[in-house]
């Protein structure tokens, strides 16, 4: 469910940018949050392993405007992606 | 000084072809050559043509010891000593030569193979072969051993700055009375299903081609090669009557200290800076950068600010281009095949181009020579290598003197 999926990015994103999990809003941008570089690719990387999915690859390339809530989107879209490829594990 | 060069690149074998492609604009991108092309995101690289045959002018017996980074280095290394004329043979040269080679990370091709055969195919045994052909010091070994060179050798790693690192190393050496010659350069040749994957997940890959400065670049190219020289001190070069191809004049050495992968414009400006001055040059001396330029949105924007605060209003008036457009990003060979660009530059008095430059970006606006190369006299150039690890290694060029 997408209120479940939203919980676990913001897990993932306190557990990388190592801050409170009340800290991380939807409207945050990673720079924000101090996720920078290579702590955005990191952080790109665990959400793709923790949910099985592939983000396109200019995913993360901007982490100075994207937002928390456009991760959540991005990951929710992939997730139907993948649901309606009926793929099961890679 | 130099008094030979040698190299294999994405444009062909031999310094003279990489030179000619330069000038003439050419590419040496493509479309990715290799067995696991479909199972990878980045579909371009810039490769050494397949018709290198890696077995010419190599002897038999040394070809099975060798990783394709060594026959790179072979390869160059025997036309830059040809080329010099210089006679290794000699009673004492040996013993006063050095030979440092840098690479980024050696024998990638070996590495990965034998480790696809073990862990993917559970081989039984791995080839007897397989730790001298990866060492990363098996070049500079190879190269000692072919020409009975005796006196202090060894590899330099600093990623993209390692060919630049080695030859200052080598440089350095002369300088101080340690040899009278030196065999110096880099290689590099990590085009592998492994490599290419740790290199995508890091999202700096360029998808369409190497843009430097383009408001459209999209990231770096990965290439491969060799590029490799013989440097003398002058006393020595003048004794035995050699040509001199450019006076490594100068050289700049720092480290940002900032950040594992951003490039900071204070270090590599410093470098920049450091180059100059050892050199006697003052910036409006200088008349062409061969610049790092690797196409990627944080490296272009940085070494442009760097520029600007080295060279303040003449800034405006220097040619800076990037070959990295044509030869890709070769790495620990990079700087190696940009230095036979700028001797290029300074003896035929052309500044190649940075290729695929179609969008100016209002954050790099110097004068990169967009596409075509500019005929135009340069009196002293730099060639600027700004790497991952924010490290900065910049060689300043003059003509013979």
């Amino acid at each position: 469910m997408s209120d479940s999926t939203q919980q676990q990015i913001f897990e993932i994103i306190a557990k990388q940018a190592k801050i409170d999990l009340s800290t991380v809003k939807p409207e945050s941008t990673l720079k924000d949050l101090g996720v920078e570089s290579l702590d955005a690719i990191e952080l790109i990387f665990d959400i793709e392993e923790h949910f099985n999915i592939n983000f396109p690859e200019q995913q993360g390339a901007s982490f100075d405007s994207d937002t928390v809530q456009s991760l959540v989107d991005a990951v929710q879209k992939e997730l139907d992606n993948k649901a309606a490829a009926g793929e099961g594990s890679n | 000084m130099i008094t030979g060069m040698g190299a294999i690149s994405p444009l062909g074998v031999g310094a003279e072809a990489l030179w000619e492609g330069l000038r003439e604009g050419r590419s040496g991108i493509g479309p990715l050559r290799h067995p696991d092309a479909d199972r990878l995101k980045v579909k371009v690289a810039a490769q050494v043509p397949a018709s290198f045959d890696p077995a010419a002018n190599i002897d038999e017996r040394t070809l099975p010891l060798l990783d394709r980074t060594s026959e790179f280095a072979l390869h160059a290394a025997r036309e830059a000593i040809s080329q010099s004329g210089i006679d290794f043979s000699q009673p004492e040269l040996g013993m006063r030569t050095a030979v440092v080679v840098g690479t980024g990370v050696g024998g990638e091709t070996t590495q990965d193979e034998q480790s696809r055969r073990l862990y993917a195919d559970n081989a039984q045994r791995v080839h007897p072969l397989s730790i001298v052909r990866l060492m990363t010091n098996a070049s500079a070994s190879q190269i000692s051993i072919a020409y009975g060179l005796r006196g202090p050798t060894f590899a330099v790693a600093s990623a993209c700055a390692s060919a630049n690192h080695a030859i200052i190393q080598a440089a350095q050496m002369i300088r101080h009375g340690m040899v009278d010659a030196a065999v110096a350069g880099g290689t590099e040749a990590c085009i592998t299903y492994g490599a290419m994957r740790a290199w995508e997940a890091m999202r700096v890959m360029a998808d369409d081609t190497c843009r430097p400065f383009s408001a459209n670049r999209r990231g770096l190219v990965l290439g491969e090669g060799a590029g490799i020289f013989v440097l003398e001190s002058l006393e020595h070069a003048r004794a035995r009557g050699a040509v001199i191809l450019a006076e490594l004049a100068g050289t700049g050495m720092t480290a940002d200290a900032t950040d594992i992968v951003m490039p900071n414009a204070i270090g590599a400006s410093t470098a920049m800076t450091q180059a100059l001055a050892e050199a006697g040059l003052a910036p409006q001396d200088v008349d062409y950068i061969n610049a790092h330029g690797t196409g990627t949105l944080a490296n272009d924007a940085t070494e442009t600010r760097a520029i600007r605060l080295s060279f303040g209003a003449h800034a405006d008036r220097l040619t800076v281009s990037s070959t990295k457009s044509m030869h890709g990003h070769a790495l620990g060979a990079s700087g190696a095949l940009e230095l036979v660009a700028v001797i290029g530059a300074l003896r035929d008095s052309v500044v190649p181009p940075t290729a695929n430059l179609d969008k100016a970006d209002p954050a790099c606006d110097l004068d990169y020579v967009p596409n075509v190369a500019r005929q135009m006299p340069v009196r002293a150039a730099l060639s600027n290598s700004f790497a991952f690890g924010g490290l900065n290694a910049v060689l300043a060029l003059k003509h013979a003197p």
